[in-house]
C-alpha cells in the first residue's frame, strides 16, 4: 500500500524509473482485479477497461479522501498505459492461436476490415497509434486515454490539462485519422 | 506506394477545423453548404474535409465494434472435474485450439484442465447464441460407448432444474474423435476457495453446504447420482452480492466411469489412481464399484463438510497417494477417521491460528464449536456402512439445520440404538402375523442383528471410555506441571522481590507456555523478567519472556477493554527487535480479531499501535479502519476528549497519525502528528515519534520539507541513542516505556532512509522503494 502510493505521488515519484515501476504495479493490479471480478460475474460477462481503472483507482489511492487532480492525472496515465499493455497482449495471445504461428503476424492482405473480429481490431489500432505518437503525441495521448484506459472526455482533459473541447475535437479527427492509416495499409 | 491518407500540412488545420465544425451540423444538406462556403475555391482542401466527413459513418462503427473488452480469463473460473488421469493418448496435435469449431460450439477460451479434459468456454451458435461451458475428454476410450452411456441418462438429466445445479446441455465427439461434453458456464470459485477467502464463519459455511445437499437431493430424485462430489465441482458464484452455490459435472462421472469398468481396475496403466480418492466413498474404492448408489454421494459430502469446518479433508490426499493402491483402499474402507475437533488439536499452532482465521473465530473457540453435534453430524455422514449414513441428502441437510436451530441432531449414537430397536420391534409384530415358525426364525435373526448393534455400540462406548480415560491422563499432568510452575513462580516472584533477577531467569528458564495457563502471579513474573532481559540487551531471551508473558495473560474471550492490552506493545516490541516476525504476526491477527469489535478507545489505540510498528499488510490495515474510526473519534469529540488526560490524548493522536501514514495518507498524517505535538505533555519519545512522522509526511508530500522535524527528533534520539542504535540494552531506569524508545529510534531509522537517503547510503533512489522492516542497525548490534 505505502510503496504503491508512494509511487503515485508525482513528487517522489517523478523520475523514469519510477514511472516505470508504477506501470508494472498498474499491470498487476488490473490484472487480479480483471481476474477477480470476473470470478464474480454471471456468465457471458465482459468487462469494460473504464469500470476496472476506476475500481483500481478508488482501491489504491483514494482511501476515502479526494485527491488533487494532479495525483489523479498521474495515476490515470499510467492505468491507461497499463491497461493498453493487457489489452494488446490479450488481443496477440488470442489472434496468434488462430493464426497458427508463433512469431508471424497476420497477413494484412487478404484482411476485411469490417469483419475482422475485435481482438484484431485493436491490433490494428495499436499499431496505428504508434505512428501517431510519433506525428502528434498530444493527440496519441487523448486516444490512450480514452480508447485504452475507457475515460470520458472530462476526465481526459484532466489529465491532459487541456480543455474538453479541444480533447473532443483530438479524439474526432485521431480517430479519423486512424483509420484512414489502417484503410490504407489494407487493399 | 500509396499516397498518404491525411492532408498534407499546409492545409492540415483549416482542413481539420472545417471537419469539426461540420461534424456538429446534423442535416447533411446544411453541412454540404457549410463546406462548400468554407472552402471557398480551394478545391484541395474541399477534397480533404469531404475525405474526412465521408469516411465517418464507417469510422464510428469500426470504433464501436472495436472497444476493447476483456473476455472472463484466467484458469481459477472453472475448474474440471478430474475424473482420469492422462493416459497419454492424447498426442499435442490432437488438441483442440481456441476458435475451432466443435459441432454448433466456437471455443473461444480454455478456462481449465483436468485430469481427465480441458475445460473451453465457448459459444453456442444455434439455436440460441450464449456462451456456455465445453469439456473435452482427454481419454482415449470408445467414444461411442460414452455418447451412448450419456444418451442413456440424458432424459434424466434433462428432467433436473434446480438453481444449485449447473444443466448439462450436450455431448457429442470432436473431430479426433474424442467425447466432448456441454454445460451451462459458471463463472465462480471453488466453495472452500471462497469460505477462506471472505473469512466466512462456520455457520455462514454450513448454510451453503445445505443449499448443496439440497441440489444434491433433487438429482438423486431424478434417479441421477453425481459420483464425483468435491470442492472443484461445487462452485460459488455471486447473485446480487448473495453467494449461490452451484454443482456441476452432473452425469459426467458415470459417463466415464462405465468405461474403466471393463477391467474392473480403478488403475490406470501407470498405477495411478482414478478420481480423486479423498472424496470416495469407502464402496467406490472397492472392488465392487458397480454397486454405486445415492449414499455414496452422501460420503463425499460427508468429506466436503469436514473441510469446511477443518481445512483438512479426512485423510490427506498426498499420504493415501503415497500408501499405494492396496493400502489406500484399506484406508478408505476400513481406517475410521479422526472427528473435526480431534483434527483440529492434530494442527501445528500457525495452521490452527490461520485455519481459525479463515473462519473468523478464535482457535479455541473453533475447536468447542465442532465438538458434539457437528462432529457427529459429519461422522455420521462419513460412516464406512452406507446403511449407518444419511439416507438422503435432506436427512443431512436437516440435521445440519437442526444444529443450526439448537435443536437435538439425529446423529446422536443413542437415537440411532434407539431407532434399531424401534426396528426389531416393528419386524416381531409382523411375523407374530406370519406364523410361529417365521416368527421363531425372524425372532432370532432380530436378535442376532440386536446384539450385532449392541457390539458396535459397545465398540464405540469403549472407544470413547478410552479417549475419556486418555484426557483424564493429560488433564492429570497439566495440572500437576501447572502446579510444579505454580510453585515456581512463587519462588521466582520471591527472588525477584529480592532484586536476583538472573536467579529467578534461570529458574522459569524451562518452562513451557502450555504449562503456564492464566495467572496474575506468573504473568507479573514474566513482565519483570522480559523487561529485566531488555534491559541486558538479551533480546532472543526477552522476546521468550515476553511471548510466555501472552500466554500468561490468556485474555478472557470478553474483555476488550484496554486493560487486556496493556502488555501488547511491549510484547510485540520484544518480538521485533528479536527478528521473530512470524510469532509476531500470530499475535497481531490474533489480537486483530479478538478486539474487532471493542468500543474502548483505548484498546483500540494500542491495537492500532501494535500494527504500524512496521508496514503492515493492506488486508490488516483494512480490518483495523473501525478502530482507527474509534480511537479517531474520541480525539474529535470534544466531551470526550475532555474526560481524558492531555497525556493520553496526545498517545492515541500519534496512533492515529501512523496509522494514516501507513495507509499511505500522508495529509492526515501530518495533520495528526501536528496535532500530536499541540498537546501540552512532554513525554519526550511520543515527542520524537510525532516529529519523525511529520517529517515523513512532510518529505511525502512535498520532497523540500521535513528538515526541520527530522532536527527536532534527532535531538532527543540523541540523548538516549548517541549512536542512533539500540546499544547495550534499555536499562529500566529509563524515564518511559522501554519500548516506547524503541519505537520512537525504529520510527527515526525509518525517516532518515525515508528523508535524507543521500546522506545514508550511496545508491538512494534503489532504497527508497525497499520496504521498512526491521533495521539491521539493531539486529546486528545485539547479537
Amino acid at each position: 500500500m505505502s510503496e504503491t502510493a508512494m509511487l503515485l505521488n508525482p513528487d517522489t515519484a517523478n523520475d523514469v524509473a519510477a514511472a516505470d515501476q508504477l506501470m508494472t504495479l498498474m499491470y498487476d493490479e488490473l490484472r487480479h482485479l480483471a481476474a477477480a471480478r470476473m470470478a464474480n460475474e454471471s456468465s457471458g460477462h465482459t468487462l469494460q477497461p473504464t469500470a476496472l481503472v476506476h475500481e483500481v483507482w478508488l482501491r489504491l489511492v483514494a482511501g476515502g479522501i479526494e485527491r488533487n487532480w494532479k495525483d489523479r492525472a498521474y495515476f490515470y496515465n499510467a492505468a491507461a498505459e497499463a491497461m493498453r499493455r493487457i489489452l494488446i497482449d490479450h488481443a496477440r495471445r488470442k489472434s496468434r492461436l488462430k493464426h497458427g504461428g508463433d512469431q508471424q503476424r497476420f497477413n494484412i492482405d487478404n484482411f476485411d476490415l469490417s469483419v475482422a473480429p475485435a481482438d484484431e481490431r485493436t491490433l490494428l489500432i495499436n499499431g496505428a497509434l504508434e505512428e501517431l505518437e510519433r506525428v502528434h503525441p498530444e493527440r496519441a495521448r487523448v486516444v490512450l486515454l480514452k480508447f485504452f484506459g475507457g475515460m470520458t472526455n472530462k476526465e481526459t482533459a484532466e489529465t491532459t490539462g487541456i480543455s474538453e473541447r479541444s480533447v473532443n475535437r483530438h479524439w474526432i479527427c485521431a480517430r479519423t485519422w486512424l483509420f484512414k492509416r489502417i484503410e490504407s495499409h489494407a487493399p | 506506394m500509396r499516397t498518404d491518407p491525411w492532408p498534407t500540412n499546409g492545409i492540415l488545420e483549416q482542413a481539420e477545423e472545417i471537419f469539426c465544425a461540420a461534424l456538429e451540423i446534423a442535416s447533411s444538406q446544411e453541412r454540404a453548404a457549410y463546406v462548400e462556403s468554407s472552402c471557398g475555391h480551394d478545391a484541395e482542401l474541399r477534397a480533404a474535409v469531404e475525405g474526412m466527413l465521408s469516411s465517418q459513418p464507417a469510422v464510428e462503427i469500426f470504433f464501436q465494434q472495436s472497444t476493447p473488452v476483456l473476455l472472463p480469463n484466467i484458469s481459477q473460473v472453472v475448474t474440471a472435474a478430474c475424473c482420469v488421469p492422462d493416459n497419454a493418448v492424447v498426442s499435442g496435435e490432437d488438441a483442440e485450439f481456441e476458435g475451432e469449431q466443435i459441432g454448433a460450439y466456437k471455443l473461444l477460451q480454455k478456462i481449465g484442465e483436468g485430469g481427465c479434459g480441458v475445460v473451453y468456454m465457448a459459444e453456442q451458435q444455434s439455436p440460441v447464441r450464449r456462451c456456455v461451458a465445453l469439456k473435452v475428454i482427454k481419454l482415449g476410450m470408445d467414444t461411442k460407448r460414452v455418447i451412448a452411456r450419456f444418451e442413456a441418462e440424458r432424459q434424466a438429466l434433462a428432467l433436473m432444474d434446480h438453481p444449485n445445479i449447473a444443466r448439462i446441455l450436450d455431448a457429442g465427439a470432436t473431430q479426433t474423435g474424442r467425447p466432448y461434453f456441454v454445460m451451462e458456464l459458471v463463472l465462480g470459485v471453488r466453495i472452500t476457495r471462497y469460505c477462506d477467502e471472505h473469512c466466512l464463519n462456520p455457520c455462514q459455511r454450513l448454510e451453503l453446504f445445505i443449499q448443496v445437499c439440497h441440489a444434491i437431493q433433487h438429482a438423486h430424485q431424478k434417479g441421477i447420482i453425481h459420483r464425483d462430489v468435491k470442492p472443484s465441482n461445487i462452485l460459488i458464484t455471486n447473485h446480487d452480492g448473495v453467494p449461490v452455490t452451484k454443482t456441476i459435472d452432473f452425469g459426467i462421472a458415470k459417463a466415464i466411469s462405465g468405461q474403466l469398468l471393463t477391467d474392473k481396475t480403478l488403475f490406470t496403466a501407470y498405477e495411478q489412481f482414478v478420481g480423486t480418492p479423498e472424496y470416495m466413498s469407502p464402496e467406490q474404492a472397492g472392488m465392487s464399484n458397480l454397486d454405486v448408489d445415492t449414499r455414496s454421494d452422501i460420503y463425499s459430502l460427508g468429506v466436503l463438510l469436514y473441510e469446511l469446518l477443518t481445512g483438512k479433508t479426512p485423510f490427506d490426499q498426498n499420504e493415501l497417494l503415497k500408501s499405494g493402491p492396496d493400502e489406500m483402499r484399506r484406508t478408505l474402507r476400513e481406517r475410521e477417521p479422526h472427528r473435526p475437533s480431534i483434527k483440529l488439536g492434530g494442527l501445528r499452532l500457525d495452521e490452527l491460528t490461520e485455519t481459525a482465521f479463515q473462519r473468523s473465530v478464535e482457535p479455541r473457540k473453533l475447536k468447542l464449536l465442532l465438538k458434539g453435534d457437528l462432529d457427529w453430524i459429519v461422522m455420521k455422514a462419513l460412516e464406512k456402512d452406507r446403511s449407518l449414513r444419511y439416507q438422503t441428502a435432506t436427512g443431512l441437510a436437516m440435521d445440519v439445520q437442526h444444529y443450526l436451530n439448537d435443536e437435538p441432531v439425529i446423529a446422536r449414537p443413542p437415537n440411532r440404538f434407539y431407532r434399531f430397536r424401534k426396528l426389531v420391534h416393528r419386524n416381531k409384530a409382523l411375523f407374530i402375523m406370519v406364523g410361529a415358525v417365521s416368527l421363531a426364525l425372524i425372532l432370532g435373526f432380530g436378535t442376532s442383528s440386536w446384539l450385532f448393534v449392541r457390539e458396535h455400540e459397545a465398540r464405540k462406548e469403549q472407544v470413547l471410555l478410552r479417549e475419556e480415560a486418555e484426557r483424564a491422563e493429560f488433564n492429570e499432568r497439566r495440572l500437576r506441571l501447572e502446579a510444579e510452575a505454580a510453585a515456581t513462580f512463587t519462588q521466582a516472584a520471591a527472588l525477584i522481590n529480592r532484586g536476583k533477577f538472573s536467579e529467578a531467569d534461570r529458574l522459569i528458564e524451562e518452562i513451557q507456555a502450555p504449562e503456564i495457563g492464566p495467572s496474575l502471579g506468573a504473568a507479573s513474573v514474566f513482565r519483570n523478567l522480559g523487561r529485566w532481559n531488555v534491559a541486558q540487551g538479551r533480546w532472543k531471551q526477552a522476546a521468550d519472556r515476553y511471548l510466555k508473558l501472552y500466554s500468561a495473560n490468556e485474555i478472557d474471550p470478553s474483555d476488550m477493554t484496554d486493560a487486556a492490552t496493556r502488555d501488547l506493545p511491549a510484547i510485540t516490541m520484544a518480538l521485533i527487535v528479536a527478528g521473530d516476525l512470524s510469532d509476531y504476526r500470530r499475535l497481531m491477527r490474533e489480537t486483530a480479531i479478538h478486539f474487532a469489535k471493542t468500543e474502548d478507545p483505548v484498546a483500540a489505540e494500542q491495537i492500532l499501535k501494535i500494527n504500524t510498528f512496521l508496514l503492515a499488510e493492506t488486508n490488516t490495515l483494512v480490518l483495523l479502519l473501525p478502530l482507527e474510526r474509534i480511537a479517531e473519534n474520541s480525539l474529535v469529540d470534544q466531551q470526550a476528549a475532555s474526560r481524558e488526560s492531555q497525556c493520553m490524548l496526545a498517545w492515541r493522536a500519534q496512533a492515529v497519525a501512523m496509522f494514516y501514514y501507513r495507509r499511505g495518507n500522508w495529509s492526515s498524517a501530518s495533520q495528526w502528528a501536528r496535532r500530536g505535538l499541540d498537546y501540552p505533555d512532554n513525554t519526550t519519545n511520543r515527542i520524537a515519534m510525532a516529529h519523525a512522522i511529520l517529517a515523513m509526511a512532510e518529505h511525502r508530500l512535498n520532497s523540500a520539507d521535513g528538515g526541520a522535524d527530522m532536527d527536532a527528533a534527532r535531538d532527543i534520539i540523541d540523548t538516549r541513542f548517541p549512536n542512533h542504535t539500540i546499544g547495550a540494552g534499555i536499562p529500566d531506569d529509563t524515564s518511559g516505556f522501554w519500548n516506547d524508545w524503541i519505537t520512537a529510534l525504529l520510527l527515526y531509522q525509518e525517516a532518515e532512509r525515508e528523508v535524507r537517503p543521500q546522506t545514508q547510503c550511496a545508491n538512494g533512489s534503489s532504497r527508497r522503494f525497499a520496504p521498512p522492516v526491521v533495521p539491521k542497525a539493531i539486529t546486528s548490534s545485539t547479537f
